[in-house]
């Protein structure tokens, strides 16, 4: 009888919703301020869903309960492919029921693995998270359903790119050349990238992370997120001018970016000047001359062009270079060069010191040359003339008076 | 008449009975014991005075000799002041002794020419000399091995021996000097006190008188001062005349190896010059060179001096 009743009014109702729409409207949204939503529920925030073969699926539910006593829930699942595994953590734990306090959320996870042979074929497949309240109080759901669906699809590849903020610099062979990189893992998985350079032998290259000073060899990188990379190339101290190729290279499980840097090394002369024999002294008497062989080189990696050859000497001295001037000096080459000195006539014996000095377009060195003067022994002579003069006295006083 | 036989026969008898004579006689007793005494001072307080002042020096045997601590001069100071004095002692009545012994004729009547006598008394003189002056260098190295605790280097005992050979021409020039009083003057006193009088005035007086003299003969004008250069070459001309003055500019390039000049050195000529560097060996000895063959050559002339002197002396008295 009872059931027929509620038939009938709810047949009733029905029909004058239809017949008056507008005001069952009106109607109903009074109810709904009137009585707020309570109840019990599961659910999720996306429940169809695509996911890569073969990964395990981890879906977070929220249990929610709205203005009823706290209820305890049994979970289950229902229709999951067969070979595929399930489990229900909460807080870190495998569970199977949960208990929802008034006005609260509880968050579960669905942790959902493949089976390990499962074909890599596209599909889709739904499934139903129930839970059973027994002994529910009035008013509160004996069911809760939350109906999953999952398209199985084709992996997104990953990707990884390397991208050098300033791909080329200039400098000279002792700059310190810094390159700029940004390393974006462009895929959905966190992963481990493992940095490598190739570069001309000699060539070194140092890995940074931002501003850090620590060198690095592989960093984290999370999913979609972008890190700065500074890699510091050092040349070779005695690398010819030219243009250098470094590769830089990240890799992580499987897949590689990659990145070519260009360096300009521009070169500089640099001038040795040695004396002769590797010596910075050499003798010479006063008044005479004497040729030094002192040696240029250019050590330095660039042509140093307009070598002028000077040589310094004390007043009265004649200090003189040929060549005068050297045209270009090739790196690593060497040109012998002649110093004619001449002491002063009036030098007194002793060290004295000269220098030798080669001075190009932006380069210049200069050598020291300790100079040892002896004097001419012409005095030594006249001493023993004045000797054999006193002698040559003693000779006529011998020859006489030496009768007796 | 033209002798016959060598003149040098008798030449190393006098010169060995000489040396004897001088070895054993009283006064060289005393005079010897004298240098010693006053040398052997000297180069001990120039040892502490090293010990205490120079660290690290290349030449520190060579300070021993030039070091002086006061109230004592240095060694070379002493050698310059009194080794003329052992010389005149030594021959200051070497002729006219004989003469007043009245044993001259007897000596003279022997085969030995006059030459061989003069020339054997002045040998003598000389062993004994250098024997004195070689004793005195042994003596003060080994004062500085001992309390340096070091041996000399080479080119040391190379300048040391060099040092030898200088102190023994100065003192043969002084042992000339007194051999010429001494057949200059018949009485012994008067040819010591000549000698002595001489000794004065050149190791005290003389460089008291050279500026003098240089200042009356080469006026400085004040207008030019190439005349102050001139009046100061004359004066060291004049100095140079004393045997002590070369005698002490020999020392010093000998004894301090960096000495470059012994004169006057422009300004210019310094330029560039590297100082205290030390001078080879062989370029300090040509320093030395124009003083030592004018010493030398001192030495043959005074020589000369007294042998006509002697020579044309009548010996039957």
């Amino acid at each position: 009888m009872s059931l027929g009743r509620a038939w009938l009014s709810a047949f009733a109702a029905a029909s004058l919703i239809t017949i008056l729409p507008a005001s069952a409207e009106t109607m109903m949204m009074g109810q709904d301020q009137a009585q707020p939503v309570r109840g019990l529920w599961l659910t999720t925030p996306f429940p169809e869903r695509t996911v890569d073969f073969g990964d395990t699926v981890k879906l977070d539910i929220s249990l929610k309960n709205k203005a009823m006593p706290p209820e305890r829930v049994e979970l289950a699942l229902d229709g999951l492919p067969e070979g595929w595994t399930s489990e229900i953590d909460g807080s870190g734990s495998k569970v199977s029921a949960a208990i929802v306090g008034t006005d609260d959320t509880e968050t579960l996870h669905l942790i959902l693995t493949p089976p390990k042979d499962s074909p890599k074929s596209a599909g889709t497949f739904a499934f139903n998270v129930r839970g059973t309240v027994e002994n529910a109080t009035p008013g509160a759901p004996s069911k809760l359903d939350l109906p999953i669906k999952l398209t199985m699809a084709e992996a997104r590849p990953a990707k990884l790119t390397l991208d050098p903020k300033l791909p080329s610099l200039r400098g000279t062979a002792k700059s310190s050349f810094d390159f700029e990189l940004k390393l974006k893992n462009d895929s959905p998985k966190d992963t481990v990238v493992n940095l490598a350079s190739k570069a001309p032998d000699g060539f070194q290259v140092a890995f940074t992370e931002g501003y850090g000073s620590q060198e690095i060899t592989s960093l984290p990188v999370k999913a979609n997120e972008t890190k700065t990379i500074k890699a510091k190339v050092k040349a070779p101290q005695n690398v010819a001018a030219g243009t250098y190729d470094v590769a830089i290279g990240a890799q992580s499980d499987s897949i590689t970016a990659a990145a070519p840097l260009h360096l300009q090394i521009t070169g500089q002369p640099k001038i040795a000047l040695m004396g002769p024999g590797g010596l910075l002294s050499g003798t010479a008497t006063a008044g005479e001359e004497r040729d030094f062989t002192f040696t240029v080189a250019n050590t330095g990696s660039d042509t140093a062009r307009d070598v002028t050859l000077t040589a310094r000497a004390p007043s009265g001295w004649k200090a003189e270079m040929e060549p005068k001037t050297l045209g270009e000096l090739a790196p690593d080459a060497k040109q012998e060069i002649s110093l004619h000195l001449t002491p002063a006539k009036n030098a007194v014996a002793g060290d004295y010191m000269t220098s030798v000095r080669a001075s190009g377009s932006g380069v210049s060195n200069s050598a020291d040359f300790r100079v040892t003067v002896a004097t001419s022994t012409l005095w030594g002579a006249t001493g023993l003339g004045v000797i054999a003069a006193a002698l040559l006295v003693m000779a006529v006083g011998v020859r006489r008076y030496g009768r007796r | 008449m033209q002798r016959e036989g060598s003149p040098w026969t008798g030449l190393w008898a006098v010169a060995a009975k000489e040396a004897a004579d001088h070895l054993t006689s009283a006064r060289m007793k005393i005079v010897l014991g004298l240098v010693i005494l006053t040398a052997i001072g000297a180069a001990y307080g120039s040892a502490g005075q090293l010990k205490e002042t120079v660290g690290s020096d290349p030449f520190l045997f060579l300070r021993l000799f030039t070091t002086a601590r006061e109230p004592l001069p240095s060694f070379a100071g002493f050698l310059g002041f009194l080794l003329p004095l052992v010389a005149i002692t030594l021959a200051f009545d070497a002729i006219n002794g004989e003469y007043q012994r009245r044993t001259m004729s007897r000596v003279l009547s022997q085969p030995i020419y006059r030459d061989a006598l003069l020339a054997g008394k002045f040998l003598g003189g000389l062993v004994v000399l250098t024997i004195c002056v070689i004793t005195l260098w042994l003596l003060v190295t080994g004062v500085g091995i001992l309390s340096l605790g070091l041996p000399p280097s080479g080119e040391e005992v190379a300048r040391g021996i060099a040092f030898l050979v200088v102190s023994v021409a100065y003192s043969a020039i002084w042992l000339g000097i007194a051999l010429l009083f001494s057949t200059w003057f018949r009485s012994t006193a008067t040819a010591a006190l000549a000698a002595l009088a001489l000794w004065l005035l050149f190791t005290v007086f003389w460089q008291m008188l050279a500026p003098l003299v240089a200042g009356a003969l080469a006026p400085v004008d004040p207008l030019d001062p190439m005349t102050a250069l001139t009046q100061y070459n004359l004066q060291h001309d004049l100095m140079r005349i004393s045997p002590t003055t070369l005698y002490g500019e020999m020392l010093t390039g000998i004894l301090h190896p960096s000495t470059r000049a012994l004169g006057l050195l422009f300004r210019s000529q310094m330029e560039g010059a590297l100082m205290g560097a030390p001078l080879p060996l062989d370029q300090s000895l040509l320093i030395i060179w124009p003083d030592f063959s004018g010493l030398v050559a001192g030495i043959v002339l005074v020589f000369t001096l007294a042998y006509v002197s002697f020579q044309r002396q009548e010996v039957r008295a």
